[in-house]
C-alpha cells in the first residue's frame, strides 16, 4: 500500500464512524433490511439535545472535563519542567509515581478510592469526579509535556535571562510562546481523556453525578440504536472541535501528543 | 571510452532545476572531487549515481552499461553518507559484513573479510564492539570498510568527514588517500573544501548553480583557475578587467604579454605571486593597504589601488602597517587568462 | 536554593498523584484483604483471595475470566502488532516526512473507546449496516444469518475494536522511530546491495522492534484491565476480569465487595508484571 492510500484509509476510517452516527441518528422508520432509511427526521436528536439529563450530563462533562484540564496543566507544566530539565536523585522514582497510574487499569484505582471518598464526603461532588479525573490525566500530562519538553531549546530562556529580563518575563515572553502548541495539545488531550472517563466517574460521582458517557452506557444496555447514535454524536461533537484546531500540531514530535492506547 | 560516464544529467525538485547537463567521465580507478558550494547539487550528482534518486533527463553509463533502469541494490555503487549510518543493532564485525550477508557470501568468507577490512581502516580487533560505543571517527572508519567489503566498482562519497574534529579529519584523509593508493578504486568524493579536494583527489570538478564550470587537475584549478567562476571559488589575488592590444594585455594596473587569446577581457594572479615594495620601481602601482590578517605562515594584505581591491600574500620579513602606501609589481609569468 | 526551588515546582503534582494513587492502592489491598470498616470487620484475612481463586463459586468464574481476558488481550494485540508491521513496512522505503500520517493516527486515539465501540455496534451487529448490505445483496435472507461479530462469546467484536483502535497507536510509535533515520538505515543498505526483502528483514524489523514490541506491552496492560469495551460490546459469560471485578464490588452484598477487591488487586498485579517485564527486557539492551 503507497502511503497516500494508508493516509486516506486511514482518514476515511475516521469518517465512516461519524457517517454511521448521523444516519442511525436522522433515519426515520429504518427497519431491518432496508438499505436507506425512508425518512428523515431531526426529532430524536433534537429531543436528546432538550432533554434536561442529556443537558445535564452535557454540563457536568463540560465542568469536570474543562476544570481537570486546567487543573492539570496547572500542576504538570512546573513538575515537568522539573523531571525533564533538571538532573536530580529520585528523578527515576518519580517517573515511576507518573508512569505507574498510566498502566494500572482505572478499575482498580476507582475502586480502592470509592471509600476513601465516601469518607472525604467527595463522592458525589464535582470536585470529587475531578479530583480522581486527575489520576489519569495528570500523569499523562506531565509525560507529554515532558517530551515536549526534551524538543525544547531552553537557551532562549537563558538568553533571555542575560538579555535582563526578570524568570516572570522569561516565562510570559519567552517560555508560553515557544511552549504553547504544547500546553494546548497537552490541555485537549487532558480534556478528551476526562471527557471519555466512564469507570471512575461512575464510582466516585455516586449516580449524583452524571456525565456524557453514563448516559451512553445505558443506551447502550438499552438498545435503541438511535438513541445510542445521537449520544454519540453529541458525546463526540466537541472532541471533534478540539481535535480539528489543534490538528496541525499533532503531527510534528516538538508539539505532538505522546501516544497512548 | 571511459569506465563511468555521465552523459547530459539532469534532474529538478519542484521546478527548481539542480543540474542542468551535468557530462562527466572518468576512468577506472581515477579519484575525482566535486567541489562546491552547499546547495550547488553536488551531492544530488551522488544520488542519481547511487540510484537513490532517479534522473529527469541524460544517461549514466559504467562500463558501458546503462545504469538508469538498474535499481540502487543492484548498481555495484557505493554511497558513503556524511553521517555514518551504521545499523545500531548490530555489530561492528555484523555492520561491515552486511553487504555480504545480503549477497549470501558463506560465514567464514564473511569473518575473515571483515577481519582484512578492520585491519585495513586501523579498527583491527573491535568486532564485538557496538557502533554506539565508538567516536565519530571510529563510526566513519567503519562505514567506510563497510563500504568496500562489497567490492563496489565506484565508491562515493558525500562529504564523509565534514562532521569530524579537524584533526580527526586529516587523519581520515590519509586513510581514505592510502585506500586509494592501494585499492585503486574508481572513487569520488563531494566536498565544500578546497583544501580536501587538494588533499585527495588528482582532478577536481568545481560545480556551481548545477553546471560544472571547471574539470582540470586539482593542483592546475588551484594556481590557474580557467574562468572568473571558478578564480572568485578558489580565490585569487586580483581579477583585472583590461583588452589586447595585439600580443600586449592592457589595463590600468598594467601591460601584460603573454599567450593569451585574442578576445582575453580579464586575467588574474594568485595572491602569493604578488610582490610587495616599500619603493616605487618600474612596472609598480602604489597601493594602500587598508586591512591586514596573519594566517600562521604569511601575512594577507588588502590593498586599495586607485581602480580596485587586490589581495596579496607574502611570507613574514617585515610586517606593514594599516594606512600604509606600497607599491605593488604583477610579474609577468604568474599571469594567467580567464575565460568569461 | 536551586535544588529547594525545584522541589517546588515538583511536589504539588507529586503529592498529589501519591495522595490519590497510594490511598487507591493503600484501600484497594486493605479491602480485599478483609478490612471493611463500614461491616465493623477488621480483621486480615486472605479469605476473598481463596474465594476468587478456589472458591466453589467464583472459582470458576475468575478462571474462565482470566482466560478469556487472556484472549482478547493476545489476540488484539498480536493482531494490531502484525496490521501496523506490515503497514509500516510497505511504506518505509519512500517516505521522508510522515506528517500526514501522524496527524490522522493521532485523530484516531482521540475517539473515545466506547464511542468507537458503540460505531463497530451499529455496524456489525446482526441488524447494522453490514447485515443490511448483505441482504441487499443477497447473502443474507434474515437477521440471523449474518455472523455474531459483536456481543459474541469468542470475544470477536471486542478483538475487533481493540485491533482497529490500537493499529493508530503502534503507528505512532512505529513513525516515532522511523521519523529518526528510517529512511537513511534503509538507503544505506540499499546501497550495500540488499534487496526490498533483505531491508525489510536485516534493517527495518530489527529496527522498529524495540519500540513495536514495548508498544505491544502497553497495549496487552491496557486491554488486559479496560472496562468499557467489554461492557459495551461482550457479553455476560464469558466476561473480562475488569467487568467481573466491578460487577462484584458494585453488588448489593458488601461482602462481595472484597472479592471484587481482589479480583482487581489480582488483575492490576498482572498487569505490573507484564509492564515489568518488559521494562527489564528493555533496560537490558
Amino acid at each position: 500500500m503507497s502511503y497516500r492510500k494508508l493516509v486516506l484509509l486511514l482518514a476515511f476510517l475516521l469518517i465512516v464512524p461519524i457517517a454511521i452516527f448521523l444516519v442511525y441518528a436522522f433515519a426515520q422508520g429504518w427497519f431491518f433490511p432496508a438499505l436507506w432509511p425512508e425518512r428523515w427526521d431531526s426529532e430524536l436528536f433534537l429531543r436528546q439535545l432538550r432533554d434536561p439529563q442529556v443537558r445535564r450530563g452535557f454540563e457536568q462533562s463540560l465542568v469536570v472535563a474543562t476544570g481537570v484540564s486546567g487543573l492539570a496543566l496547572l500542576l504538570g507544566y512546573p513538575a515537568a519542567r522539573v523531571l525533564e530539565l533538571q538532573q536530580f536523585r529520585g528523578r527515576g522514582l518519580i517517573y515511576g509515581l507518573f508512569f505507574l497510574p498510566t498502566v494500572v487499569p482505572s478499575v482498580a484505582t476507582g475502586i480502592g478510592l470509592n471509600i476513601v471518598f465516601l469518607r472525604l464526603d467527595l463522592a458525589g461532588t464535582l470536585f470529587g469526579v475531578m479530583l480522581v479525573h486527575l489520576i489519569p490525566v495528570l500523569p499523562y500530562v506531565v509525560l507529554t509535556l515532558g517530551s515536549s519538553l526534551a524538543h525544547y531549546d531552553r537557551n532562549y530562556e537563558h538568553q533571555a535571562a542575560v538579555l535582563g529580563a526578570s524568570p516572570w518575563l522569561v516565562f510570559w515572553r519567552v517560555s508560553l510562546p515557544l511552549l504553547l502548541p504544547s500546553l494546548v495539545v497537552a490541555g485537549v488531550l487532558a480534556f478528551l481523556i476526562s471527557w471519555s472517563q466512564y469507570v471512575l466517574s461512575l464510582l466516585i460521582g455516586g449516580g449524583k453525578i452524571i456525565t456524557l458517557p453514563m448516559l451512553l452506557f445505558s443506551a447502550a444496555s438499552g438498545g435503541n440504536y438511535s438513541l445510542i447514535a445521537s449520544l454519540s454524536l453529541i458525546f463526540i461533537a466537541p472532541l471533534l472541535l478540539l481535535l480539528g484546531l489543534v490538528a496541525r500540531y499533532l503531527g510534528s514530535p516538538a508539539t505532538g501528543a505522546t501516544p497512548r492506547p | 571510452m571511459s569506465y563511468l560516464q555521465l552523459d547530459q544529467l539532469t534532474k529538478s525538485y519542484a521546478q527548481q532545476t539542480i543540474l542542468q547537463n551535468i557530462n562527466l567521465n572518468l576512468n577506472q580507478g581515477e579519484f575525482l572531487a566535486l567541489l562546491g558550494p552547499s546547495g550547488s547539487g553536488k551531492s544530488t550528482i551522488l544520488k542519481l549515481l547511487a540510484g537513490i534518486e532517479a534522473a529527469d533527463a541524460g544517461e549514466m553509463r559504467l562500463a558501458e552499461r546503462l545504469l538508469n533502469p538498474v535499481p540502487a541494490h543492484q548498481r555495484e555503487i557505493v554511497l558513503l553518507f556524511q553521517q555514518p549510518y551504521l545499523f545500531p543493532f548490530l555489530s561492528v564485525a555484523e555492520n561491515i559484513g552486511f553487504g555480504l550477508k545480503a549477497r549470501k557470501e558463506p560465514k567464514k568468507l564473511i569473518q575473515q573479510k571483515v577481519a582484512e577490512l578492520l585491519e585495513l581502516v586501523e579498527l583491527g580487533g573491535m568486532q564485538q564492539r557496538k557502533p554506539q560505543q565508538l567516536s565519530g571517527g571510529q563510526q566513519q572508519r567503519v562505514a567506510l570498510a563497510r563500504a568496500l567489503a562489497v567490492q563496489p566498482k565506484v565508491l562515493l562519497l558525500d562529504e564523509p568527514l565534514s562532521s569530524l574534529d579537524p584533526e580527526i579529519r586529516v587523519n581520515l584523509q590519509g586513510v581514505i588517500a592510502r585506500l586509494h593508493r592501494e585499492l585503486h578504486m574508481t572513487t569520488i568524493i563531494v566536498t565544500h573544501d578546497l583544501s580536501e579536494a587538494l588533499a585527495l583527489a588528482q582532478r577536481t570538478a568545481l560545480l556551481i548553480n548545477g553546471e560544472i564550470i571547471a574539470d582540470l587537475n586539482s593542483i592546475e584549478l588551484f594556481e590557474r583557475p580557467p574562468n572568473r567562476a571558478a578564480a572568485q571559488f578558489v580565490g585569487v589575488g586580483a581579477i583585472i578587467v583590461g583588452h589586447m592590444q595585439g600580443p600586449t594585455f592592457c589595463s590600468s594596473l598594467g601591460q601584460f604579454n603573454g599567450n593569451f587569446a585574442p578576445n582575453t577581457r580579464h586575467v588574474a594572479i594568485r595572491p602569493e605571486h604578488i610582490q610587495i615594495n616599500d619603493q616605487p620601481q618600474p612596472q609598480t602601482i602604489a597601493a594602500q593597504i587598508i586591512e591586514r590578517r596573519y594566517l600562521g605562515e604569511r601575512w594577507e594584505y588588502r590593498l586599495q589601488t586607485n581602480e580596485q581591491i587586490v589581495v596579496a600574500r607574502e611570507t613574514v620579513q617585515a610586517i606593514r602597517e594599516i594606512g600604509q602606501t606600497v607599491y605593488l609589481h604583477f610579474p609577468q609569468q604568474s599571469i594567467f587568462a580567464l575565460n568569461d | 536554593m536551586a535544588k529547594w526551588r525545584s522541589w517546588l515546582g515538583l511536589a504539588p503534582a507529586s503529592i498529589i498523584m501519591l495522595g490519590l494513587f497510594g490511598s487507591s492502592l493503600g484501600y484497594g489491598i486493605a479491602q480485599s484483604l478483609g478490612w471493611l470498616p463500614f461491616l465493623d470487620q477488621r480483621e486480615l484475612s486472605l479469605a476473598a483471595y481463596r474465594n476468587v481463586l478456589v472458591g466453589q463459586q467464583l472459582g470458576g468464574q475468575w478462571w474462565s475470566a482470566l482466560l478469556f481476558s487472556l484472549w482478547v488481550s493476545c489476540a488484539a494485540t498480536f493482531g494490531s502488532a502484525c496490521i501496523c508491521l506490515g503497514l509500516l513496512s510497505s511504506i518505509a522505503e519512500r517516505q521522508q516526512h510522515y506528517r500526514g500520517l501522524s496527524i490522522v493516527s493521532n485523530l484516531h486515539l482521540a475517539i473515545p473507546h466506547s464511542v468507537w465501540a458503540m460505531a463497530l455496534l451499529l455496524m456489525l451487529s446482526q441488524s447494522g449496516i453490514l447485515a443490511r448490505i448483505g441482504f441487499a445483496v443477497g447473502w443474507l435472507d434474515q437477521p440471523k444469518d449474518f455472523p455474531v461479530l459483536v456481543r459474541d462469546r469468542w470475544g470477536i467484536g471486542i478483538i475487533l475494536a481493540y485491533i482497529t483502535k490500537e493499529v493508530p497507536f503502534l503507528l505512532l510509535i512505529g513513525l516515532a522511530t522511523l521519523r529518526q533515520q528510517g529512511r537513511a538505515y534503509l538507503l544505506v543498505a540499499q546501497s550495500l546491495g540488499a534487496n526490498r526483502w533483505q531491508r525489510l528483514r536485516l534493517v527495518l524489523w530489527p529496527l522498529l522492534a524495540p519500540s513495536l514490541i514495548s508498544g505491544s506491552f502497553l497495549v496487552f496492560s491496557f486491554i488486559f484491565g479496560a472496562y468499557e469495551v467489554p461492557a459495551l460490546v461482550g457479553v455476560r459469560y464469558p466476561e473480562m476480569l475488569a467487568t467481573m471485578a466491578l460487577e462484584l464490588f458494585l453488588n448489593p452484598d458488601l461482602q462481595a465487595r472484597a472479592e471484587g477487591m481482589a479480583v482487581s488487586m489480582l488483575m492490576s498485579l498482572i498487569i505490573l508484571a507484564v509492564v515489568g517485564l518488559a521494562w527489564r527486557w528493555r533496560e537490558q539492551r
